[in-house]
């Protein structure tokens, strides 16, 4: 029932469809937008579907339409074809909720009014609320500047908080736009040490955006590559790696390089393609 | 985990306060003094010109004497008068455009068809001079109070209302994007986007505004008035007093010092996070 990009001769391996049950069905998604001059096509027949628990990362060339595939999920763009379906379970959860690349926390709350920002909007009780921003803060390591403003926190910090603000708010869905690209090396292993870490005690269904393979290797259960411009489906992989899973000792795991190889060379056509028509799309 | 290390100096020092080293504390000291020496020199300048006759008494009297005619004038209650009747006419005119100025501003700012809808009215009438529209709002409105806060009002509602404007649409577009996608309602996007992320500039609309509102009140109290600083000072000019034309003087130049101060003091208390 994983619908792949059909006919495609670099798919490595057909996902077999796994028992949990799905979460998001995408089905012939498209979304096209008009600048000044002529129609572009952002994305185009993207088909797929995402089991409920499951941490999917979806890899790129850049400009191929992964944030508009994301924002589309997260409900902030609507699509212009095609068809998604969002198991809501929990009427009381929201939906989705979106972790930014870029600097996102709001520079006129506290870290701790940041983290509190989703379920102030939902008029969680006041009581429930602090619980879980006490515990978060924790989480991320932040209790001690739970009372600072963002201008006071170094930029991994921030993007601490935006994680935080987001896994606090209990969503069904997590999005996750390439949200540690901004960082340096060192805090970016930091951060998907924590980000593992909060995952594997919620185990949120999540869909997080990368141009790195490596960081979708050591996070996702599966990987969506995706073409160039405009954006398709190229391939779905199956990360085998074991969880819970440590980034310092999966570097060394021979089959982290075998997968890497795999899915590097499907990716490099795609990134040449692109660079083929750079200026096309940004 | 490296977050101490991450942390920038100001914080920093909360966390380890230190006394301020010996030379920063002479600086900080010669700041003052040539900051307080500068008007002190330049009034015994003053007060020896107009004393030697360099200067002509008539408009320039010294400030020993000012002083005395303000001494006079406070122990009279003249002063506080005056002073009374123009700070009421100032305030009820400044939160009479500031009000409008803020909720228009955050719309136009937040909502595209609001801005398209008013922002043509806006650049037609803010060009008019508010000096201008005086007599039409003295027929309207009489001679009275009314007629001198709403001169005040807008005044101050277009500079508040472009300023508070500007604030939000310099906001940058994600905080949108984050309270749409966190579920904030249209009251959640005044009040914990618009509203709090346009506040820097929405305080140099209302700096501004009151600027204005005292430039306004000068020629609000120029007719139909028989109290206030602005009368005071047109009075003096008709009486040939000049002495008290240089209190009023001095009491405008004391009220714009001292509403600076305060809207500077609510700044810092309402937006602590502006470094």
């Amino acid at each position: 029932m994983e619908a792949v990009a059909a006919g495609e001769k670099n798919m490595l391996r057909v996902v077999e469809a796994s028992r949990a049950p799905a979460k998001v069905i995408i089905e012939g998604l498209g979304k096209r937008f008009k600048t000044r001059k002529r129609w572009v096509v952002a994305i185009e027949e993207v088909t797929m579907t995402i089991r409920e628990g499951e941490f999917l990362c979806i890899v790129g060339p850049s400009g191929c339409g992964k944030t508009t595939l994301l924002r589309i999920l997260a409900g902030l763009e609507t699509a212009t074809s095609g068809k998604l379906e969002v198991a809501h379970r929990d009427s009381a959860k929201p939906l989705n909720s979106m972790v930014f690349q870029e600097q996102s926390i709001f520079p006129w709350m506290t870290v701790r009014n940041n983290i509190a920002y989703g379920l102030k909007m939902r008029r969680v009780d006041s009581r429930i609320r602090d619980e879980v921003v006490e515990r978060y803060l924790k989480l991320v390591g932040l209790s001690k500047f739970a009372d600072a403003y963002p201008h006071q926190l170094s930029g991994g910090m921030k993007q601490r908080v935006s994680v935080a603000r987001a896994f606090a708010n209990d969503p069904e869905i997590l999005c996750m736009d390439e949200p540690f690209a901004a960082l340096d090396e060192q805090n970016k292993i930091l951060l998907q040490e924590e980000l593992l870490k909060i995952w594997e005690s919620n185990r949120k269904t999540v869909v997080f955006i990368t141009h790195s393979i490596d960081e979708a290797l050591v996070l996702g259960d599966r990987i969506m590559l995706m073409t160039a411009h405009p954006g398709r489906v190229k391939a779905v992989f199956n990360v085998d790696l074991p969880r819970p899973r440590n980034i310092a000792t999966l570097r060394t795991n021979p089959g982290f390089h075998k997968q890497f190889s795999e899915i590097w060379s499907s990716l490099r056509e795609e990134v040449n393609k692109a660079k083929a028509d750079e200026g096309i799309c940004t | 985990m490296n977050n101490e290390s991450e942390m920038l100096p100001s914080v920093q020092v909360a966390d380890n306060p230190e006394k301020k080293s010996w030379t920063e504390m002479e600086d900080s000291v010669r700041q003052r003094f040539l900051s307080f020496i500068s008007p002190v020199i330049f009034l015994v300048i003053w007060e020896v010109l107009s004393r030697t006759n360099v200067l002509d008494m008539r408009f320039f009297p010294p400030p020993s004497a000012i002083l005395v005619t303000m001494y006079h004038m406070i122990i009279s209650g003249e002063l506080w008068a005056d002073l009374s009747v123009s700070l009421y006419r100032i305030l009820g005119g400044f939160v009479l455009g500031t009000i409008p100025g803020l909720i228009i501003g955050l719309s136009m700012g937040l909502f595209k068809p609001v801005r398209l809808l008013l922002e043509p009215l806006v650049a037609a009438t803010y060009p008019i001079p508010k000096l201008a529209l005086m007599p039409l709002f003295m027929l309207i409105l009489g001679l009275g109070d009314m007629q001198k806060i709403v001169t005040i009002a807008t005044g101050t509602f277009f500079l508040v209302l472009i300023n508070t404007v500007a604030g939000v649409i310099n906001l940058d577009k994600i905080y949108l994007d984050v309270a749409r996608n966190f579920g904030a309602s249209r009251k959640d996007y005044y009040l914990t986007v618009a509203l709090p992320g346009a506040l820097p500039l929405i305080f140099t609309g209302l700096n501004l505004g009151m600027g204005m509102a005292l430039l306004l009140i000068v020629a609000a109290e120029m007719n139909g008035a028989n109290q206030g600083i602005g009368y005071l000072i047109w009075e003096s000019y008709d009486i040939f007093d000049l002495n008290k034309m240089f209190v009023a003087f001095i009491m405008i130049s004391l009220l714009g010092y001292i509403f600076n101060v305060i809207l500077n003091e609510i700044e810092r208390w309402i937006v602590p996070w502006k470094q």
